[in-house]
């Protein structure tokens, strides 16, 4: 079995060593990259959100390096998500290729359990046990990681030199080979992150967080490494999710997560009654928090035509000036361009600075 | 319950300049024509009532709306200023009945409760009458002035506004028959789909509506095709599957606003997973606010040209 999945963050770094633990032939596409979105795009559906596009494209270069299965969570949810892959497997269908789908939440768990009794060497329960293990301790290993460049970053002598020990130490959970090896790498890279030779900041460093769409705030390829981009130009940024919260989010087995989620939806029902499907109680939540934390301004990302994040857009208003907090909203799609977004970031970021001084 | 009902006006030029003016860019037609209609009641009413359509079904594996009538009240509260008191009106079938909708509704409007029993049943009356009239083939507001009287007996919903309508003209003798598959609220909204059935009548077609299919028809038809948990778009699928297997049908339309999302995924549904050798011609007319008349007359009268040479041709 040579299985694939969609780009999304470093979660190709967990999920695998996942699938490699339970005996399959793990293809990852290369990192999306606007050749991938034009891919995508030129199959989708010409209205669908963009995050479908840039899955979409994956799947196809996946395809093209051979792969036989393709994997992607799915289901009924009230956002378009739920039936992504449904609808992309089809098209890639329909485009000519052969492949098996893996479509977790669709299928029940017990189809996608037995579908590995053929690559587990051994008893498949032990397989699987293993190779849940080994998920979670890479998926830590990389988050912690992604948090301590996270902190290094306004602080560099040297522009850059975070963001690529990040990257060397991603290299290296990645390849990590047990759980030993995982530990190890992640150790060592720590190590070299705490030893990058900081500066004072010239002045008070700005506190920006960011929230939005899920797919938009933690994909690199959609939001042009928005995260770095800030971070490098000496900003404190506090995204409220994360690679590993969304990873472990429906897996309802992470105590804190599940807090934090029952505890952003009673903050946000003033603004938002009900559940809509999407991050719309972390969007509310995390700008009214922002505000309570004493942080400068939000970043508000989504893709074009976003439902869930449409609604937020019209409410944010309200929201900036009940708890007096500036609000970038930024819509992206294929269309967006780096210098467009380079432009309004450094406006905001004048803006809040501007702000900080009065 | 006793409160005097005041509708707003049909879709036109201001008013929906309006509630492209008070959106989001990027959102669907419908939200911004909804914006439109709320903010030309904003100064002749008292108490705004707003629809929260959450669940319209009990079913054993739940099924909801589209996120943005979920989330449509809190939209408005939030984001038009100077509108009136609003009270909303929560359909959530999967949680609770539309009675103990309707008793929150008489509190909010401040009417005795002993009057929610009867005019709920003859609300029920009332929809079970113009549900009838739908299935007849009777378009929306024709089947409500028949059903209402005027309107709703206060004399502003039911203008007879078909002098203004656009496409509005002699229908020449029908010899094809097009079914129109998309939200109500679009297709009939005569301003933002520029009178379509009119217009695919004056062209010679014979139209039907997917209000038309029973709704037993819709869930048998639904069973090859599970797993939507969108009720609105399950109708839509289910009348397409219906629709592009009947041999009486020469063509289908879906019709649907521009940046809808769910209509995004069900389209290529339909279109991948319904669609066979043997269906007749489908095509997608999206609309927005920018879409032209002759926009619409283009694509109509390729497509219903389209069905004529593939008929000759057999
Ligand atoms: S949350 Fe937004 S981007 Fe994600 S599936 Fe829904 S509409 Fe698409
Ligand atoms: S179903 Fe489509 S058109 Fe209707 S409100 Fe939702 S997104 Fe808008």
């Amino acid at each position: 079995m040579k299985v694939s999945f969609p780009h999304m963050g470093n979660a190709y770094i967990p999920l695998s060593s996942l699938l490699s633990n339970l005996g399959a032939e793990v293809i990852v596409p290369p990192r999306p990259t606007r050749k991938t979105i034009d891919m995508g795009a030129l199959h989708a559906p010409e209205f669908v959100c963009l995050p479908f596009k840039v899955n979409l494209g994956d799947n196809l270069r996946a395809l093209q390096m051979g792969s036989d299965t393709l994997a992607m969570v799915s289901g009924m949810w009230a956002c378009r998500f739920g039936y992504y892959g449904r609808v992309q497997h089809q098209i890639l269908r329909d485009v000519g290729f052969e492949f098996d789908s893996i479509l977790l939440g669709r299928e029940g768990l017990g189809t996608v359990y037995n579908k590995f009794r053929d690559t587990v060497e051994g008893s498949l329960l032990r397989g699987w046990a293993h190779a849940v293990r080994s998920f979670k301790h890479k998926a830590e290993a990389m988050d912690a990681l992604e948090m301590a460049a996270r902190k290094v970053r306004p602080f560099e002598r040297e522009r850059g030199s975070a963001s690529s020990v990040l990257a060397d130490g991603l290299a290296g959970v990645h390849q990590a080979q047990t759980i030993k090896a995982t530990d190890a790498a992640l150790r060592e890279a720590l190590g070299v992150m705490d030893s990058i030779e900081t500066e004072p900041p010239a002045r008070e460093p700005l506190d920006i967080a960011v929230v939005g769409e899920i797919y938009a705030v933690l994909e690199p390829a959609l939001n042009f490494d928005i995260e770095r981009k800030l971070g490098e130009m000496g900003i404190i940024v506090h995204p409220v999710m994360s690679v590993y919260k969304w990873l472990f989010r429906p897996l309802k087995i992470d105590p804190s997560i599940l807090v934090d989620e029952r505890l952003a939806r009673r903050i946000a029902k003033p603004y938002i009654a009900y559940v809509l499907g999407g991050e719309e109680h972390q969007t509310i939540t995390g700008t009214i928090r922002a505000a309570r934390h004493g942080y400068d301004g939000v970043i508000h990302l989504y893709p074009f035509t976003c439902m869930p994040e449409n609604i937020c857009r019209t409410i944010l208003p309200r929201v900036e000036s009940e708890f007096d907090i500036p609000v970038l909203n930024l819509c992206l799609d294929e269309h967006a361009s780096p210098a467009g977004m380079a432009t309004r970031l450094e406006a905001f970021v004048d803006l809040l600075r501007e702000r900080r001084r009065r | 319950m006793g409160t005097e009902v005041v509708l707003s006006s049909p879709t036109g030029d201001s008013l929906l300049e309006n509630g492209v003016r008070h959106c989001v860019d990027d959102i669907c037609v419908p939200v911004k024509l909804f914006y439109g209609h709320v903010l030309d009641l904003a100064e002749r009413c008292d108490v705004l009532f707003v629809s929260r359509l959450v669940s319209v079904e009990k079913a054993e594996v739940a099924t909801y709306t589209c996120p943005k009538l979920i989330g449509l009240p809190d939209m408005v509260k939030s984001s038009i200023e100077g509108i009136p008191r609003m009270v909303e009106f929560v359909v959530d079938l999967q949680e609770h009945s539309i009675r103990s909708s309707a008793k929150r509704l008489a509190t909010a409007l401040g009417v005795p409760q002993p009057r929610v029993r009867s005019s709920l049943a003859e609300a029920e009356l009332v929809q079970a009458a113009y549900d009838e009239k739908l299935l007849a083939g009777v378009e929306p507001e024709e089947a409500m002035r028949q059903v209402l009287g005027n309107g709703n007996g206060t004399g502003n919903g039911g203008k007879d506004s078909s002098a203004r309508k656009p496409g509005a003209g002699r229908a020449r003798k029908p010899d094809i028959k097009i079914a129109l598959v998309g939200h109500e609220y679009l297709i009939h909204d005569h301003y933002i789909s520029h009178n379509l059935p009119a217009k695919l009548k004056r062209f010679g077609a014979d139209v039907t509506y997917m209000t038309q299919v029973p709704i037993e028809v819709i869930e048998s038809e639904l069973a090859r095709y599970p797993g939507i948990s969108w009720s609105y778009e399950k109708e839509l699928l289910g009348a397409a599957s219906h629709f592009l297997g009947r041999s009486d049908i020469d063509g289908v339309i879906i019709v649907m606003g521009f940046a809808c999302g769910p209509d995004s995924i069900i389209s290529e549904i339909i279109t991948r997973e319904v669609v066979t050798e043997a269906s007749p011609p489908l095509t997608t007319l999206v609309l927005d606010e920018h879409t032209g008349e002759a926009g619409v007359d283009t694509r109509v009268e390729a497509f219903v040209d389209l069905i004529r040479r593939s008929r000759n041709r057999s």
